[in-house]
Formats: structure tokens, sequence, C-alpha cells
């Protein structure tokens, strides 16, 4: 394998689309389009949502700090109903007539004015809320669990120190501001790059077999597996840029939150682009014409928008559909992405994900040297 | 085998359709071989078999004393598709330099030899334009000038002419017989009967078999006829009788 020829093919490949503004377009402003449609019908919709709060806290009356954060609860938000044990009201969340239960441990205000005048032998479970929030919709949970953090933070404000009050949703694993568009943006990114590369790589390979330029270098000292890689360069380099783009995008218009490492996660993605681009030189090979290529479009894109965690978590998903979910690598770019952007992980947490990725795009550009390789 | 192209009873079949059924020839070095058939005759498939881009189904193709496909000898081969093959979003400057670059050209040998080939072709002018940008012909002359870039020892044509104005193709017959006489070897399809008194030898191609092979003159002796188009239609009509 020669680097100088791979690279002929990189730069032939970007010069092809610098000159083409159409498919510029397509890189760049579609997948903005749809990540602004999504983040606007997405943010701050979540209205009225029925929470069941068990209140064990003995404290009544003005001195009472439970109720003072059940006062400062969003009731656009948060539609509050009382039960008086946990067993009931998450009976409530389990039957689905409620989203979330929220439980005071008895002797709150109690504790919480033990621990801040510095009483070390009170638990810190006596002054966690615990929030248990039906997590199988995070465009419901996140705004749930929002609200009642924006009313601890308030009620404790109001008292003028610090007071140790924690909300405990450790089920809910991003962060803890979080809105439904910090869990889809990173996943939007990752179906967008794995959508547009396919596609991308398939037009072009259909366009390298029926305009004749690929028998002009099947014919050349140029090797199948130079060509794949000049494809692959160039489209890892085209994910990078549209990740880019669309990360800046959310995070002016829609205030996502980066936690983590950006490049690590452009990284990902870019792996992620080479792994669509094994795909679509694959397809290529099964598509006599450009409009045959468009019909696997929804082959390639709807599992991954459905089944890869975009909207919901892979738990969520049916337990007969879930392999399905594991044989996507979506799947894994989208976990590994978001666990990025919004956790905070490195590459010490995310390998798996990343091995999984490394191992679609041997296999995947192997395929594509081999079918590429095969004469008639 | 000291000819530089040698075809022996080669076969291709695609799902029982035989586009070459028991094709014999030889081209020698340095010389202009016309292979002239109808629509379907098999001359392509006869040429992308020896550009190692179809495997025979059975016989055998060799390029300069190698078998092919065979990944070495591809350096010194010059295959110009029927197709165009040229990418219609790069100018014709990038087109060139892409070819030169995977042939392994450095900079400058690519824009010397771009000089003279764009002069050869008449496009000095259209250096910067796209492959879009120009007339169909025009795009024709380009597709050949990255044939030649990379000074390959035997040339596959398959139709260089098609499309292009009768002025050009005399002159694109000028330097074809100029290449000759620098020792290149040619193989060269088209369906313009009188372009082919330019080759030194012909072969008559039809339902994948060669029908007849000869010089110009000997073609129209041996059938009494005074052009390749009758004589042509003299050996169909035999073949067609046997
Ligand atoms: N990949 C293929 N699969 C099936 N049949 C094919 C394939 N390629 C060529 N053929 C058939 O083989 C025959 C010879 O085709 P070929 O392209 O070699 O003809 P040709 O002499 O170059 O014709 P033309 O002058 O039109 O270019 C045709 O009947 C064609 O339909
Ligand atoms: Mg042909």
């Amino acid at each position: 394998m020669k680097a100088s020829r791979a690279f002929a093919v990189t730069k032939r490949v970007l010069r092809d689309l610098k000159n083409d503004r159409r498919q510029l377009a397509l890189i760049f402003i579609a997948p903005l389009l749809v990540i602004s449609i999504f983040g606007v019908a997405f943010t701050g919709s979540v209205k009225d949502v029925r929470v069941v709060v068990v209140n064990g806290d003995t404290a009544v009356g003005n001195s009472s700090l439970s109720d003072k954060i059940i006062s400062n609860f969003d009731t656009s938000v948060l539609n509050v109903a009382y039960a008086n044990s946990e067993s009931d009201a998450v009976g409530q969340v389990q039957n689905g007539s409620a989203s979330a239960a929220i439980v005071f441990p008895s002797h709150f205000t109690q504790s919480v004015v033990a621990r801040a005048s510095g009483q070390t032998s009170v638990a810190p479970a006596n002054t966690t809320i615990t929030l248990l929030a039906d997590k199988s919709n995070p465009n419901v949970s996140d705004p749930i669990i929002a609200a009642v953090n924006t009313a601890v933070a308030q009620t404790i404000q109001g008292l003028g120190r610090q007071a140790p009050v924690s909300v405990d949703s450790s089920n809910a694993v991003y962060g803890a501001n979080a809105q439904f568009i910090d869990f889809f943006a990173p996943g939007i990114i990752c179906i967008a790059v794995w959508q547009l590369t396919t596609l991308l790589t398939l037009i072009s390979f259909v366009g390298e077999r029926t305009s004749g330029t690929l028998f002009r270098l099947l014919a050349s000292p140029l090797k199948e597996s130079e060509l794949v890689a000049g494809y692959a360069v160039a489209f890892g380099i085209i994910g990078i840029a549209q990740s880019a783009v669309l990360l800046s995008a959310a995070v002016i218009l829609f205030h996502v939150t980066i936690v983590g490492d950006v490049l690590l996660a452009f990284g990902v993605i870019a792996l992620l682009a080479i792994v669509s681009e094994g795909l679509g030189i694959m397809l290529s090979s099964f598509a006599r014409r450009e409009a045959q290529a468009i019909q696997f479009l929804p082959i390639v894109v709807l599992p991954a928008f459905l089944l890869s965690g975009v909207f919901w978590p892979i738990q969520a998903i049916p337990e007969w559909l879930r392999p399905v979910s594991y044989i996507l690598p979506t799947t894994y770019a989208v976990e590994a992405v978001r666990s990025v952007i919004l956790r905070g992980w490195g590459l010490d947490k995310i390998y798996p994900d990343v091995v999984a990725l490394l191992i679609f795009a041997s296999v995947f550009l192997a395929l594509a040297t081999l079918l590429l390789r095969r004469r008639e | 085998m000291k000819d530089d192209v040698c075809i022996r009873n080669l076969e291709k079949d695609f799902d029982g359709f035989k586009a070459v059924n028991n094709l014999s020839l030889r081209v020698k070095h340095g010389e202009i071989y016309g292979l002239l058939g109808p629509n379907g005759a098999g001359k392509t498939t006869a040429i992308r078999i020896l550009c190692g881009l179809l495997r025979p189904s059975s016989g055998e193709a060799y390029v300069l004393g190698t078998k092919v496909p065979d990944p070495g000898v591809v350096q010194n081969i010059g295959y110009m598709p029927q197709e165009l093959a040229l990418y219609r979003n790069l100018t014709v400057h990038e087109n060139l330099a892409f070819y030169g670059e995977v042939f392994g050209l450095s900079k400058q040998q690519i824009e010397t030899r771009e000089q003279a080939l764009l002069k050869l072709v008449d496009l000095e002018t259209s250096r910067n334009l796209l492959i879009d940008e120009l007339s169909g012909g025009m795009q024709h002359r380009i597709s050949l000038a990255c044939t030649l870039l990379h000074q390959p020892q035997v040339l596959f044509l398959d139709e260089p002419t098609v499309g292009v104005d009768p002025d050009l193709r005399a002159s694109f017959w000028r330097y074809f017989e100029e290449l000759r006489d620098a020792g290149i070897t040619m193989l060269i399809t088209t369906h313009y009967m009188d372009e082919a008194r330019h080759c030194d030898r012909i072969g008559f191609m039809r339902g994948g078999r060669l029908i007849a092979e000869g010089s110009a003159r000997e073609l129209l002796e041996l059938t009494h006829t005074d052009s390749l188009e009758d004589a042509f239609l003299v050996y169909s009509r035999t073949e067609e009788l046997q």
C-alpha cells in the first residue's frame, strides 16, 4: 500500500466536494436543518407532568423545608399529587398514571438543619430526596429532574446559607440539568454523519462505476485497498467537519452543554464516518445506477434512527429487537459520543464502544476492498 | 512471445452468453491494430480483459509478455475506456493531476506532460475549466490526454475518436502514427471504417469472433471491394452462411 496514491484519492474526493455546491449543501445544511427541527420541536415542550410526592418529613408548617421545596416546584411543568407511601407512589409510576415519584425521607428538615450545623452523625441519606422517574422517556424525565433540582436550588438560596440537600436521581445518568436536546444532539450528529457518509460514498462509487473512472483506476497501479483507504481518510475529514458544524449549532442555538473532550468525540465520529464509507462502497457493488443506490437509503437510515439509542435508551427497546441495535455501528457511536459530551467520559471509559467501531471499520473496509478486487 | 499483445482462444461468458468467442489475435510491437465490428461484437469486452478488468472464462491473454490480469503490467498500459471516465466536478488540470499521481508521476512530470498533451488536443486554454463545462468532443479529447499522461508502451483505445470533429480526428491519427513510429503499440476500436486505413492491420469482429484479419489493402483485394465497409459486409455474409 502506497500512501501517496491513497492520498491522491483523498484529494480527489475533497476537490469533488469543493467544486459541487449541491453536495456541500447536502453535507452541511441538511443536518443543520434536521437538528434545528428536532431542537425546536423538543425544547421546553414538556408541560403538566404528573408526579407523586411522598413527604415523610415530620416537620410541618413554615419550618418545613420539604414544603418549601414543593412550593418552589415549577407548576407549569410538574402537576403535583401526593401519596402516603413510597410503594403506592412507585405503583403509580409503574402503571403509568404518574411519571415520577419524589420521596422526602422522614425527619428531612431536622436532618438538614442538623447537618448544616455540623453534626456528622446524621447520614447523608437522611437529607437526600429520592427521585424515581420513569426513565424510558428522557423527553419527560429530564424536565422533571431539572424542575426538582431547580426548586431545591431556589429553596436553599432562600435560606441564605449552605444546606446539604441532595437529589438522588441516580438513574438519570446524564447531567442533572440536561434537557432532552442534550440527550439527543450527540445522537443526531452521529446519525447525520452515518447517513450522509453512506449516501455520499454510495453515490460517488456508483458514479465511479457508471462514468468509467473506476475502470481507469482498476487498470492503473492504484490498489483497491488504496482506493478504499483514500476514500476513508476523505470521509473521516468530512465527518469531523460536519460534526464540528453541527455541534457548534447545538451549542449556539440550543445551549447544549459540552462536559467532555470535544476532540475525542470528533475522533469517534471520524471512525463512524469510516465505517459508513466502507458500507457505502460495499452497497455500491449492488447498484447499477444512482436511482438504485438511493433505494438502499431507508435500510441504512431507519434502523439506525430508531434503534441505536438516539431518542430513547437501548434499554427501552423491546428485547427481541435489541440484537438489531447491537449490530448497528451507530449504537456504539451514539453511546460513546453522548458519554463524552454529556458525562465527560474519557477514552478509558468509552473504549469498549471504540473497539466495537474499530472492528466494524476493519470488517467493512476489508469487505469493500474484496468486493472491488473481485473480477467478473 | 515477441508480440506486445497476444490473445489465444479467448472466451468470455456472461451467464451463458459468449461475448467473446474463441478469439485469437496478436499485435506486434510498434503496430496499430484496428478492431472493427458492429455494436455488441465484443470489442470492449476483449479490451477489458486485456486491461485486467475482466477475467477470461477460458483461453489466455498476454500484454508485453505478461499474462493478464497482472498488477505489474498496468504501469505500461494506457487504457481509454469507451465511457468518458473523467470526474465531471473536477477541472481538466485536476483530472490530469489525479491520474498522474495514481501512476506515480511527480508534480514536475505532470506539469510538463500536461502542457504538451493539452497542446496536442488543442485545449490549452481549458486547463482550469470543469469537465462539465466542456463540449462532448472536448471531454473526449481530455479523456485521451489522461490515457497518454504516463507514457505507456501499449495503448488500448476504445473508440478514441467518437464525437470528435473531422479536423481533430485527422490530427489524432497523425499523432497515433507518430506514437507508433516511436515504438508504441496500439489496439484501437472504431466504428469509422474510413479511419481504419490508418491501421497497419485490421481485425473484423462479429458475434465475439474474429471473422477476418489483414491490412486494409489485403482485405480490399481479397473481397474485390473498394471500401472497408463493403469488405466487412462480404465477410459478414460469408460468416452468416456458415
Ligand atoms: N457485464 C456484462 N454482462 C452481461 N453481458 C455483457 C456484459 N458486458 C457486455 N455484455 C454483452 O457482451 C456483448 C459484447 O459487448 P461489448 O461491449 O464487448 O461490445 P462492443 O463490440 O464493444 O460494442 P459497441 O460497439 O457497441 O461498443 C454485448 O452483447 C453485451 O450485451
Ligand atoms: Mg464497445
